[in-house]
């Protein structure tokens, strides 16, 4: 039996240049106690049509045509119930699970409060024990304590918890469909396993429907029973979760699916371009990069433990530093780039310690250490046209030769990571898309051609599809113009395509480093392999493990803070590291 | 929910068919900001203050804000006074109780209260900015003894330490008065670009203008300077606006500069010759409606910011 | 409840001291700056403006006493900060031999009441109209009435206090011209005491409230607008609140938060063009005293009143910073 449909449902937005037409045509059912995946990429409207089923569409949308059924309801017919109707079909028949988990509570009210006022508004008054049995009931169904979490505000609690609490308030009431909107974008791997699988077995136990959405076909395979898959406010394929994956109709569907890096799958690089490497010029004894004795505090916490570390940049490398946030992955990539000196010990780039340099150094250092940041949105200033980036730091370190020369090379450099330079160069910043913006700014890397370039989670924020291309762009910096690369990611698999070394960071510390072939195509170390086996594959017999699995890791996890065990995994020649 | 907003123009061409030749005009001014019927009309309103000062000064005799210039208490064109005697042409807007004519007040006395506004407000902005950019930029000591100086300093309201001042020294020129009062208004533009300066140094095209290896001075005025135009502008609106409440309250309270004819010293004169129960309504009145329009047309303009800083105020 | 963290209190206990002795300091500093003998100039502008002055000797000795003007400079400057710390601002030259602190306890129950109503009423209204402005619910009348009524909102309260003052006043003679209370009551806890005192004191409070209420709509309305797309208020939505619900516990409550501290920094302000309201209406407030005081050119009253202003300021600021980690559960964890 279906519980929700949708009948040809389009969805529009009138804005200043005409209507947008966000969903076309959508037709599709969620059967009672089945999981539906919605997935596309941002702008597929995905989330809209989901919203659309509460009725909450942001202002201007609204459905244009078509029928949205619940079929729980005496009048089904959610688009004809009157607000006041429509508001007590929220929560008690269709709940809804927001994305950004860290806001989603509100910040002046205790927990169990939020819950209560849902139970309220639906039932009327109910005493005051009743209240406390079920909101206890609700959050010991997440997992979580009752007698320390509900009396606690919402920023007294981290975000993997919050979002159990928001799973908590969406459950309360056994609705009949729940709709998770992203709800681990924001949480880490192995925190992201255990609120999946605490959102399956709640929504397995009382039997309701659930349409997930989400962007990872790694997550949808391990989640879901049948996928939607939509592009452009279409829906381009529906189907068991087992056909989609092993079986994709459509091409883009495909294209989804193989976007998703594998460990110890084909490499999404080219590999004839992986010969092409070329050492660089004269061989200096002096290490290009090297990190002695540093560390890093803030106050009473320590971001990043006492570290050497030296790179050689004779033969350029790709060295990637892997971790979740709070890491200090990030701490080692803005010391590198001198934003943030170090508590202690130096940083040298040549031999010169970058935090004392007279300011021709400095610009020489600038001009030889660059770097792609994760978000390409803040990248560049709205003010300026897109150029600007890209020609203000090749005038500043004297590499143009005249307006003609920097536009020259500016449009070599587009072309070089495939964009056309007419059709970017000269707009205003909001009016590229994220990957566009993040293939300029390392069109502008290769235009400046530095000796060393750090790469902050470049990917973390641009659609699945375009990942592999502008990691590729960056690889080519590697291979083609010698470029050396420090690759920051909390991405294992990506990381080990891309690179020659990598070192797995956690809480400030090496746990686990090496080529990339033994540390993540074999780890050792329990962290190392906690992080391998919580990534979601999108491979229905790779199963991800039940609940109780995700707690034991958990569990595991909380074994290892404060331990000082490191494990190297061998060497490669012109890179060093250990840690005090 | 703003993913959606973001998103929803890339997913498909935008069909125009639908929608009002109304509605696409009201959409519209999202595309341009600036604009704002607001601003627009906030700034008509200034601009017709100053007008009145500027063109006023070429047809009229502006000696005639000196006591004698006319007959005492005429009313404006149109009305009587108590006395039973019609408003004349001679004095149009009428005159006060020793002969100076309202009109010639009034177009000497509002670009006086205008400029004492905007001098001390533009004093203040750079006071602001200096020191705004100074604590974000150079932080510890430096940025504690900023924020605190500004947070003390902003509950001392200014008119009672001005009052003080000028019980100690007599008379000042407009000038100074404009001086004295930009001691005051530092405080809130130092607080605004302090915080926006602390978050946009984080911000990524701040990064990549050090990457690119740009100076300080780059990175300030090239880089930050404009994008904060509009809360810049912003604040110096807002900031005229309590210069001219600040003059306007010494003026009144009978301080402030003694000879030049001032908005708010025609009003102190008024009150204190009890022209409110003389029923000598133009003395004051219309002095006061003038005022009024000055900050209706303060307000306007800032509201119309508002909206080009903050793109989430602006309606469909 | 009470766990305030200790370096917020630090904090704000210093910031009161300091605001009270940098205001202290200016008005000490300010007149000295003009190179003259306090003094005999506060004495020779009061004979000026005065013509002959009865006990000027005795004038003369008080002032000079009370500036201590034998003593080193430091040790003028260390007597007159615990002189006015203790509330000790010498005597009137006006009304001598009137304590100046006598003066401003009988004028100061005026004032704090004026302040405290219209403040409070100003800051209910003008949140609660900003509020109306942005939630979804609000009837079609009011979304058109409120912005209108915007037009007033930065006219300073002495204008307003004149244009009321004419139209119920002197023209429609439905409010008395000035003074506190009927010149026909006694002062006492008597019904037609009390009457008369809210009836005198309702312009002088409409002239405050009717064109600083905008600024709190504005404000409020800028913070409902990203409170409205904040994740908690969508998922209220979800949960299927009621919207008054919605609008109260959710997005006032939390839009409000800002509106307190911007509370507190706007004390300052409020009270100044509240001074020059009195002094229009004739109450007998600070202002009033303010205003004779200037007239009379007496020194140590201004100097006085200004310092209890702005001590009154301080102190409002300082117990809106108490009482907001009570409001806001993130400042009392610390966090």
């Amino acid at each position: 039996m279906t519980i929700l449909d949708f009948k040809d449902v389009s969805i529009d937005f009138p804005t200043s240049k005409g209507v947008v037409h966000a969903v076309t045509n959508v037709s599709l059912s969620v059967d009672k106690g089945r999981r539906v995946g919605f997935i596309g990429e941002s702008g597929s409207g995905k989330t809209t049509t989901a919203l659309s089923a509460m009725r909450m569409l942001a202002s201007p949308g609204f459905v244009s045509s078509g029928e949205i059924h619940l079929n729980s309801l005496p009048q089904s017919n959610l688009l004809s119930l009157s607000s006041e109707e429509m508001r007590n079909v929220r929560l008690s028949h269709i709940s809804y699970i927001p994305q950004g988990a860290m806001n989603s509570l509100n910040p002046v009210m205790r927990i169990e409060r939020q819950i209560w006022d849902g139970i309220v508004a639906h039932e009327g008054s109910v005493s005051q024990s009743e209240l406390q049995r079920r909101s206890d009931a609700a959050l010991e169904s997440v997992g979580l304590d009752p007698k320390i979490v509900a009396s606690l505000y919402p920023h007294e609690l981290s975000g993997g918890m919050k979002q159990r609490v928001c799973i908590a308030i969406g459950v309360c009431l056994n609705p009949d469909l729940v709709i998770a909107d992203e709800p681990t974008s924001a949480l880490d791997v192995i925190t992201q396993r255990h609120v999946m699988q605490t959102l399956r077995d709640v929504q397995a136990e009382i039997g309701a429907g659930l349409i997930l959405i989400g962007h990872d076909m790694g997550l949808m395979a391990q989640s879901v029973d049948e996928i939607a898959v939509l592009k452009k406010g279409e829906l381009v394929e529906f189907g068991p979760v087992r056909q989609i994956i092993e079986a994709p109709k459509h091409p883009y569907t495909k294209e989804l699916i193989s976007s998703v890096p594998l460990v110890g799958g084909e490499s999404f690089l080219d590999p004839s371009t992986a010969s092409g490497t070329k050492p660089t010029e004269a061989s200096d004894p002096t290490p290009l990069l090297e990190l002695r004795g540093v560390s890093k505090s803030y106050g009473s916490l320590t971001a990043l433990h006492t570290m050497n570390f030296s790179l050689d940049g004779t033969v350029p490398k790709i060295i990637s530093i892997v971790g979740q946030s709070g890491s200090g992955k990030s701490t080692m990539g803005s010391l590198m780039l001198g934003f943030n000196p170090p508590s202690t010990g130096q940083v040298l780039f040549k031999g010169q310690d970058i935090n004392r340099q007279s300011a021709s150094q400095a610009l020489a250092f600038r001009k030889e250490v660059q770097a792609v940041f994760q978000d390409p949105y803040a990248c560049f200033n709205p003010f300026y046209r897109v150029n600007h980036a890209l020609k203000f730091p090749f005038e500043r370190f004297g590499l143009s030769q005249g307006s003609d020369h920097t536009r020259q090379a500016m449009e070599e450099a587009c072309k070089a990571v495939g964009l056309a330079p007419e059709t970017v160069l000269d707009r205003y910043p909001h009016q590229l898309s994220g990957g566009q913006r993040q293939r300029l700014i390392v069109a502008r890397a290769l235009m400046l051609n530095p000796k060393l370039l750090i790469a902050d989670e470049p990917v973390s924020m641009v659609d699945a599809s375009l990942r592999a291309t502008i990691l590729k762009n960056i690889h080519d910096l590697k291979d083609q113009h010698g470029i050396s690369i420090i690759y920051i990611t909390h991405d294992l698999a990506t990381a080990y395509h891309v690179s020659d070394y990598v070192m797995v960071l956690y809480h400030g510390q090496v746990v686990e480093a090496g080529p990339p072939m033994e540390v993540i195509g074999d780890p050792k170390h329990a962290y190392t392999q906690l992080l391998i086996s919580s990534i979601p594959w999108p491979d229905l017999d790779r199963d991800w493990g039940s609940s109780e699995d995700a707690r034991t890791a958990l569990n595991e996890l909380a074994q290892i803070e404060g331990r000082h065990d490191a494990i190297f995994r061998g060497e490669i020649p012109g890179f060093s590291l250990t840690q005090s | 929910m703003t993913t959606q907003n973001a998103a929803a123009p890339e997913t498909a061409a935008p069909d125009m068919g639908g929608l009002t030749r109304r509605q696409i005009k009201r959409m519209k001014r999202f595309d341009n900001p600036w604009r704002n019927p607001k601003l627009i009309w906030g700034a008509a309103l200034l601009l017709g203050i100053v007008a009145l000062g500027l063109i006023g000064r070429m047809f009229w005799d502006t000696d005639m804000v000196f006591t004698g210039s006319g007959l005492p208490r005429q009313a404006p064109v149109g009305f009587e006074n108590i006395r039973g005697q019609i408003g004349t042409w001679a004095h149009p807007l009428g005159t006060d109780v020793t002969g100076k004519d309202i009109l010639a007040l009034l177009i000497v006395g509002a670009p006086n209260s205008l400029y004492v506004g905007v001098l001390a407000s533009l004093i203040g902005m750079s006071i602001g900015i200096f020191l705004g950019f100074s604590a974000g930029f150079i932080g510890g000591r430096t940025d504690d003894v900023i924020r605190v100086g500004s947070d003390v300093m902003i509950t001392i309201p200014p008119l009672l330490i001005l009052v003080v001042f000028q019980a100690a020294y007599g008379d000042i020129s407009l000038t100074i008065m404009a001086i004295l009062i930009a001691c005051f208004v530092w405080q809130s533009p130092t607080r605004l670009i302090r915080a926006q300066v602390l978050s946009m140094r984080e911000s990524g095209y701040v990064h990549m203008a050090r990457l690119s290896g740009a100076s300080t001075g780059h990175i300030m005025f090239r880089e930050m300077l404009p994008n904060l135009v509009p809360y810049l502008f912003g604040s110096f609106i807002a900031n005229v606006t309590t210069s001219i409440v600040t003059a306007v309250g010494l003026e009144v309270l009978g301080l402030g500069p003694q000879r030049v004819p001032t908005l708010g010293r025609v009003i102190y004169d008024a009150i204190n010759s009890g022209a409110l129960i003389q029923n000598l309504w133009w003395w004051w009145g219309i002095p006061t409606v003038l005022l009024a329009v000055m900050f209706i047309g303060l307000l306007m303009v800032n509201l119309g910011l508002d909206e080009v800083s903050n793109p989430r105020l602006r309606r469909l | 409840m009470g766990r305030i963290p200790a370096s917020y209190l630090i904090n704000r206990v210093t910031t009161l001291v300091l605001t009270v002795l940098i205001a202290a300091t200016l008005i000490w500093i300010i007149p000295r700056l003009s190179g003259l003998d306090p003094a005999s100039a506060a004495l020779g502008r009061m004979a000026a403006g005065g013509g002959s002055v009865a006990n000027a000797d005795q004038i003369l000795t008080q002032l000079r006493e009370s500036f201590g003007l034998d003593q080193p400079l430091i040790v003028q400057y260390l007597l007159y900060i615990w002189n006015t710390v203790t509330l000790d601002f010498g005597l009137s030259t006006a009304s001598f031999p009137t304590p100046v602190a006598s003066m401003i306890a009988n004028a100061l129950p005026w004032t704090i009441g004026l302040m405290l109503v219209s403040l409070i009423i100003t800051f209910i209204i003008g949140n609660l109209l900003g509020a109306l402005m942005v939630w979804e619910n609000t009837p079609r009348i009011w979304k058109v009435a409120i912005p209108s009524a915007m037009v007033f909102t930065s006219i300073p309260p002495i204008l307003s206090g004149l244009l009321l003052m004419y139209v119920f006043s002197t023209q429609l003679r439905w409010f008395p011209l000035s003074g506190p209370y009927g010149l026909n009551v006694e002062p006492g806890w008597t019904l037609d005491f009390a009457t008369s005192v809210l009836y005198h004191g309702f312009l002088p409070a409409l002239s405050i409230v009717v064109v600083t209420f905008g600024f709190w709509a504005l404000g409020m309305r800028g913070l409902m607008i990203t409170v409205q797309g904040e994740d908690y208020t969508t998922l209220a939505k979800a949960k299927g609140l009621r919207p008054r619900y919605i609008l109260y516990r959710y997005m006032i409550r939390n839009a409000i938060l800002p509106q307190i501290t911007a509370f507190a920094l706007k004390i300052g302000m409020l009270v100044a063009g509240q001074v020059l309201v009195e002094r229009i209406f004739a109450y007998p407030g600070m202002g009033k005293l303010l205003y004779d005081a200037i007239l009379t050119q007496d020194y140590p009253v201004i100097q006085g009143v200004s310092f209890v202003i702005i001590l009154m300021t301080a102190v409002a600021v300082f117990l809106v910073d108490l009482i907001y980690p009570f409001i806001d559960p993130r400042i009392r964890h610390g966090g």
